[in-house]
């Protein structure tokens, strides 16, 4: 019974993904076949055809922005937050914790107006609502980190006489390296992953990935253009995360 | 380290938390107090500012329509999600992991690729109608049909996949000792998880089911794709109204925006409500 659950599980996560898997390397395959009829990489040359180097650029340069922005930012903000010292500690976690929960279509509906009459660089606001959408992550996975640090691990390296940016560098770094890159890597999937931002507040002129894919999802018989592009959009992650999973935490259960 | 007052910490701790809290205070009140100001007519593309609801008055309809499409494709995505990914975490903790690394794969995969693969799943041209044999007229109209169901699978999919992980490691972290102890004391299996593991997750439970009811409410790009014309969820009628090349629609656009914002801050309210009153809430 618990192993039909089990099998039933997996398949409900692994299923979704197999059409793209197929579809991404099908030239022809008309309806009632269960596979091609002819493999190929139509759709990847369509693809490379239509930009996608140049879109992967945008959306991985969004990605590493996001993620330099909002992971320094949420690990201070996690450090302030545990230290037990910060004024009105509420008020300030609801605040950071907020853009999970605001729909970020209407944030960046009503800053289009306010960033076309400012003049602000539409790159530039882009990158800044996608920066707050992942402060919460990025603070949030700091703050459990911090939770769990053994602060006598710094108190011992200044008794021992290392100044202080001897201790961020060879002391509070690496025994937060695990959550750190836990946390750049959500951040770099929010820029990576956004569609609606760049599309409401981008104006048509930052075409990433996702916008590229929706441009052939809108129209019919573009299946295996989607799906070259939709794999090659996910692929990158995945080895991101298995790298990130490999240097996570040990906090597993042991037994 | 030998601060003598608490002070000096506050200052510091408060300068610490500004560079997140600067922009997330700044975009957020811009950004939804430019959508509000623009929806009560004060801030006008062209002509002088004047207070009016007329914004929420001229689609009154089609903004309870819609909301009430929103809430619901929201609560059985949130629903679905909920059962799957408690009980994927549940066979995680129990030492079978696989279905949660299946699950851990969704995650970095874009909410429109996933609408473009599950399109490409159910529709009636799609891969299990293929599978079926079944031709035209004899697959249900899963994609752009009355029910939205692809639409709802598709948030259920991902948020099943992000409600697993969180549960899973509140699970590992603080469950597992209780649980232990339970079983040891000759709790049976059926005991355990309705007297120690239900009420010590129920606070996570709480919190990852009202992250994704409040990311689908707000959602724009699944229900485009897969969805049909009419009615539509909030986020597609404000984001058309947006883009229509009549700027006159642009104070609706808004007005749209802020009913989902004020949807999304009531399931909160609903969520803390509960949360309180849990006792493994601190």
């Amino acid at each position: 019974m618990s192993r039909v659950v089990r099998a039933a599980l997996v398949l409900w996560f692994l299923v979704p993904l197999v059409p793209i898997l197929l579809w991404a390397f099908a030239n022809r395959w008309p309806f009632p076949d269960l596979l091609p009829q002819q493999w190929g990489l139509d759709g990847v040359r369509s693809g490379l055809a239509a930009g996608a180097p140049h879109a992967f650029v945008v959306s991985a340069t969004l990605g590493l922005a996001v993620a330099a922005i909002a992971t320094p930012a949420g690990a201070l903000a996690a450090r302030a937050l545990t230290s037990g010292r910060l004024p009105i500690p509420r008020v300030v976690e609801a605040v950071l914790l907020a853009p999970l929960i605001l729909p970020a279509f209407a944030v960046a509906l009503g800053l289009d107006v306010l960033v076309l009459r400012t003049r602000v660089p539409s790159p530039l606001a882009v990158v800044a609502v996608l920066s707050v959408a992942a402060i919460p992550y990025t603070t949030y996975l700091m703050r459990v980190a911090f939770g769990a640090y053994d602060k006598g691990f710094e108190e011992e390296a200044r008794t021992l006489g290392a100044s202080r940016a001897t201790v961020l560098i060879r002391v509070q770094i690496p025994l937060l390296a695990p959550a750190l890159s836990g946390a750049a890597f959500l951040a770099f999937l929010v820029g990576w992953t956004d569609y609606v931002v760049t599309l409401l507040i981008g104006g048509g002129r930052m075409v990433s990935v996702p916008i590229l894919v929706a441009s052939f999802a809108a129209g019919t018989g573009n299946s295996s253009v989607v799906a070259a592009l939709s794999l090659a959009a996910v692929i990158p992650p995945l080895i991101l995360l298995t790298l990130v999973a490999r240097a996570g935490p040990r906090t597993g259960t042991s037994t | 380290m030998s601060s003598p007052a608490a002070e000096p910490g506050a200052w510091r701790a408060a300068l610490w938390v500004l560079p997140a809290l600067v922009p997330v205070a700044t975009i957020l009140v811009a950004g939804l107090g430019s959508a509000l100001l623009q929806s009560l007519g004060l801030m006008p593309l062209v002509g002088a500012p004047a207070l009016t609801i007329d914004a929420y008055r001229v689609n009154a309809g089609d903004i309870a329509t819609s909301a009430a499409l929103s809430v619901a494709i929201a609560t059985a995505a949130t629903a679905i999600g909920v059962l799957i990914g408690v009980t994927t975490a549940l066979t995680a903790v129990a030492g079978r992991r696989w279905a949660l690394w299946a699950g851990t794969v969704t995650v970095p995969v874009p909410h429109l690729i996933g609408a473009a693969t599950i399109g490409l799943l159910l529709a009636d041209s799609g891969l299990l109608a293929r599978l079926f044999g079944l031709s035209e007229g004899g697959w249900p109209a899963l994609v752009g049909g009355r029910w939205w169901i692809a639409v709802v699978l598709e948030y259920a999919w991902k948020e099943s996949a992000f409600i697993a992980l969180v549960v899973a490691a509140v699970l590992a972290t603080r469950v597992a000792a209780y649980d232990e102890t339970a079983a040891v004391l000759g709790a049976s299996r059926r005991a355990r998880l309705r007297l120690v593991t239900f009420p010590l997750i129920r606070p996570a439970v709480v919190a990852a089911a009202t992250i994704s009811f409040t990311y689908t409410l707000g959602s724009y790009e699944v229900a485009l794709l897969l969805g049909r014309a009419y009615p539509e969820p909030l986020p597609v009628m404000a984001i058309r109204l947006f883009t229509s090349v009549d700027l006159a629609t642009r104070p609706q656009a808004a007005a749209a925006a802020i009913v989902t914002a004020v949807l999304a801050l009531l399931a909160v309210a609903g969520a803390l409500m509960t949360l309180r009153r849990s006792a493994g809430w601190r």
